[in-house]
């Protein structure tokens, strides 16, 4: 119950702080008129975030004023290299980034050596958008629902393609709701580690819900749980795993959804110029919010869910504060297979 | 099947499909030459032009270009011995020495018509297998790709002449090279010696533009002269040689095309492990196994046909499961979905006549591409003949421009120095570049694939897996043969001697 005060407490305030930016960021600012940006995506030029990036980045260049918006992708690390280079870029907005937020916060707390900075440090500038997770077993797998899951009297075999943020929550799931996990790492990406579970050769992985719907549509895969804090309304049966925590676990795996839903976010490096900020947190406001991008959102059947970045500034960093707890779990999982 | 056959070619059969076919396959070509560029990068440049036309017009953009780029890589292995893109890597074991035999034009020709014969027999056997393609995909597993890349690996023999301890050198330098950066079971930095840049490893387009294409301007700098001197050698060939030579060979591209399928097929492999196993192919199941490396045709056709029938097979992972097969296959899978195609089970059964017009497309790019190539080959068979003075400075350039475009970063062109200097004493010393290649390749193949192995199925994998355990009898098989074969010859030539010598001695 006490977290759950904090959170509450937490949410007003953020949005709150984030009502009064608003309405400061409403005052047009000119600082990036007819300059040049710089937009990194921390990924490759076939994922999520750039596709997600392409489709705003006409919006954001037309609300920011400037002159290009020029893109480019750095892969690597699970955008971890894309953050260590924008921890030492210079703070002066020019150079912005687009990726996961939820990996910045992981990384750090489980003790990743890949990880060089500190996440709440950065200066977040707003969440494009947020996609609901699942937890997928295949198609011909004897587990059907999540209650068969725990029943298991085996560990469950999960494919994965190394410590990314999945594979966190992967272990945060199997401490909070009591099943045992066995993490088979060295998967070359998503194809591979879907196909493995299709197959049989693992019990299931998480993925984005987009990215798995036609597989669940023709029965090649199953969802037995909702690892983001919401039911999803074309599942209604699926169940979250905060439903089914205990009251002593509850906590933990609202830590983890609060970081799973900070998803693809732009964020500049830690003491970026306040004026900077505040220009780009009140461009990303307006591109999210123009009626031309979301007509094209809805075609593309790629939907936004904006967080103001004052909002999610102080989100984040509450999210940081109370996610300490998570540590010894994740930094567990990491030794286990290693 | 047949409707869809039909109704898939008919879709195509519109000028704006037709114009764009022609515009994706020149800009693919171009792309193509440009070492470092491939497939990947065309795709992602094209992709915001796919907006807005017809459905069979943006799928022959995209694929016209993503083919174009195959045989644009195949020209530069050959003609300068610097690989367009790490899958092209295999023509310049044997189209470069073809180049400086006075051959370039018959390599060119014979390399755009494997191209065009694996890409028409990749498609015709790719419709033939749809109705197996879930059940073989689902068959194959970690422990088969082991066995694969293991396979792989009985090609360094052929490159180890005169010393196979120097050839074992070179291979395990390449697997060396492969170990640096984030270990991909654990994700324990190694060999990174705290570098950010060392921690994603080294590129591998960027160590081939190195190993090769520097190695081979230092090596001409210090020699002096052209790569072909025509007052020396004299262009002997004609594009219509390397024609013929393709369907002389047609076993060798049959099976190198169907190879290429099925690497395509199976996500996991790369288009880089295709074009060396088509080789290693190749000059296994050759009857002049010790021509291989010296310019045998042979080993041009093999890796063309099986490249051109591998985009074919990455076409079925993406349209039966909606996963990508490559790289290549998810920015293509950006694109569908923009067009509102959803890629699933469906596509075989339902959209059928889409996919035949995709496997159409394929083979359509890949004729409008050797009709290019056999008509340009002559033009740029002339290419190696120019002065030093202008070729060094000209394609370093270019290479160094390449390494820094693959990732955008600067170390790289620091890192494709550094394997041009190890490239050019490897090749003075005698120290198979090859075989460095297939080292880096296979290694984190076989890392990766031996650790699900033995995690997924236990200690006795090769044993409990009947599918693996059938390879693994194949590879001590075919790995076996040469040398029980020449045992027999000498001792049917022991026998012989003895025999003559006992009738000798009785007379």
């Amino acid at each position: 119950m006490k977290t759950r005060t904090k959170w509450l407490i937490a949410v007003m305030a953020a949005s709150l702080v984030g009502g009064f930016a608003g309405q400061a960021a409403a005052q047009k600012s000119d600082y990036y008129k007819d300059k040049v940006v710089n937009l990194i995506i921390a990924g490759s030029p076939s994922g999520g975030h750039s596709r997600y990036a392409r489709l705003i980045a006409p919006y954001l260049q037309k609300h920011l004023g400037a002159s290009e918006l020029r893109i480019s992708n750095m892969r690597g690390g699970g955008g971890l290299k894309a953050a260590n280079h924008m921890w030492r870029v210079k703070p002066d907005g020019m150079t912005v980034a687009f990726g996961n937020a939820s990996t910045l916060i992981f990384a750090p707390i489980a003790g990743s050596k890949g990880a060089k900075f500190i996440a709440t440090e950065f200066a977040f500038l707003g969440r494009a958008t947020s996609e609901p997770r699942m937890l997928m077993v295949g198609g011909k797998s004897s587990i059907k629902t999540f209650q068969d899951l725990q029943k298991l009297d085996r560990p469950f075999i999960y494919p994965s393609q190394g410590t990314d943020e999945d594979f966190y929550t992967m272990a945060i799931l199997s401490d909070a709701l009591g099943f045992k996990l066995k993490a088979v790492t060295g998967y070359e990406g998503n194809a591979d580690t879907a196909l493995a579970v299709i197959k049989g050769d693992g019990d299931g992985h998480i993925t984005g819900w987009s990215e798995s719907q036609a597989a669940i549509k023709s029965g090649d895969k199953r969802p037995i749980l909702v690892v983001t804090s919401q039911r999803i309304p074309d599942y209604p049966d699926v169940p979250t795993a905060i439903e089914l925590a205990s009251a002593g676990k509850r906590g933990m795996l609202e830590a983890m959804s609060n970081i799973l839903e900070t998803h693809r976010s732009y964020y500049a490096p830690p003491k970026t110029n306040p004026e900077a900020v505040a220009a780009f947190r009140a461009a990303v406001d307006a591109a999210l919010n123009d009626p031309a991008l979301l007509a094209e959102s809805k075609k593309g059947n790629r939907p936004v869910s904006f967080m103001n970045g004052n909002q999610q500034q102080a989100a984040i960093e509450q999210i940081a504060r109370e996610s300490g707890g998570l540590a010894p779990v994740l930094k567990a999982a990491v030794k286990a297979i290693q | 099947m047949l409707d869809a056959i039909v109704g898939g070619l008919v879709v195509l059969l519109t000028p704006q499909a037709m114009a764009f076919l022609l515009i994706g396959v020149v800009y693919g070509l171009m792309i193509g030459i440009l070492p470092g560029l491939g497939g990947i990068v065309a795709l992602a440049l094209l992709l915001p032009f796919t907006y807005g036309f017809e459905v069979a017009a943006t799928l022959a953009l995209l694929l016209g270009g993503h083919i174009g780029t195959i045989w644009g890589s195949s020209v530069t292995s050959i003609l300068f011995n610097v690989p367009g893109a790490a899958k092209s890597l295999a023509l310049c074991f044997d189209g470069y020495p073809m180049t400086k035999r006075g051959e370039a034009t018959r390599a060119l020709g014979a390399s755009a018509m494997g191209a065009l014969l694996g890409g028409v027999f990749g498609a015709v056997f790719l419709a033939i297998s749809i109705p197996i393609v879930r059940p073989i995909m689902l068959a194959l597993g970690p422990s088969e790709y082991l066995m694969m890349a293991v396979w792989g690996l009985t090609i360094i023999a052929t490159f180890s002449e005169g010393s196979l301890l120097k050839g074992m050198i070179a291979a395990v330098l390449g697997v060396l090279i492969a170990f640096i950066g984030m270990d991909i079971v654990t994700a324990t930095p190694r060999f990174t010696f705290d570098s950010e840049f060392l921690m994603d490893g080294v590129s591998f387009p960027v160590a081939m533009i190195g190993m090769f294409a520097i190695a081979e301007m230092m090596k001409l700098y210090v020699k002096g002269g052209a790569i072909v001197d025509r007052s020396v050698v004299k262009e002997t060939s004609t594009v219509l040689d390397g024609v013929r030579d393709a369907f002389r060979h047609w076993g060798l591209v049959m099976r190198s095309s169907l190879l290429g399928l099925w690497i395509g097929v199976l996500p996991g492999v790369g288009a880089s492990v295709g074009g060396l196993a088509a080789y290693a192919q190749a000059a296994q199941t050759s009857k002049n196994p010790d021509q291989f490396g010296k310019g045998n045709v042979e080993g041009v056709i093999a890796p063309d046909a099986t490249l051109g029938a591998n985009e074919g097979g990455g076409l079925m992972p993406t349209l039966a499961f909606g996963i990508p097969g490559g790289e290549g296959m998810a920015i293509l899978l950006v694109a569908f979905i923009g067009l509102g195609i959803v890629p699933g089970p469906e596509m075989l059964t339902k959209n059928l006549d889409l996919v035949f017009s995709m496997v159409w497309l394929v083979v359509l790019a890949n004729l409008l591409v050797t009709l290019i190539g056999l008509g340009v080959a002559p033009y740029l068979a002339r290419l190696p003949t120019l002065h030093p003075n202008v070729m060094v400075p000209l394609v370093l350039s270019v290479c160094l421009i390449g390494a820094f475009a693959t990732r955008g970063l600067i170390e790289d062109v620091i890192v494709a120095v550094g394997f041009g200097i190890l490239g050019y004493f490897m090749d003075k010393y005698h120290y198979s570049r090859a075989n460095f290649v297939i080292g880096m390749v296979l290694a984190t193949m076989i890392e990766r694939n031996l650790h699900i192995s033995l995690t997924l199925y236990g200690d006795y994998f090769i044993f409990t897996r009947p599918v693996t355990l059938a390879m693994f009898v194949f590879i001590i098989i075919t790995t076996a043969l040469p040398f029980i074969r020449s045992r027999r010859r000498r001792r049917a030539q022991r026998e012989a001697i003895s025999a003559q010598r006992a009738e000798g001695r009785a007379t």
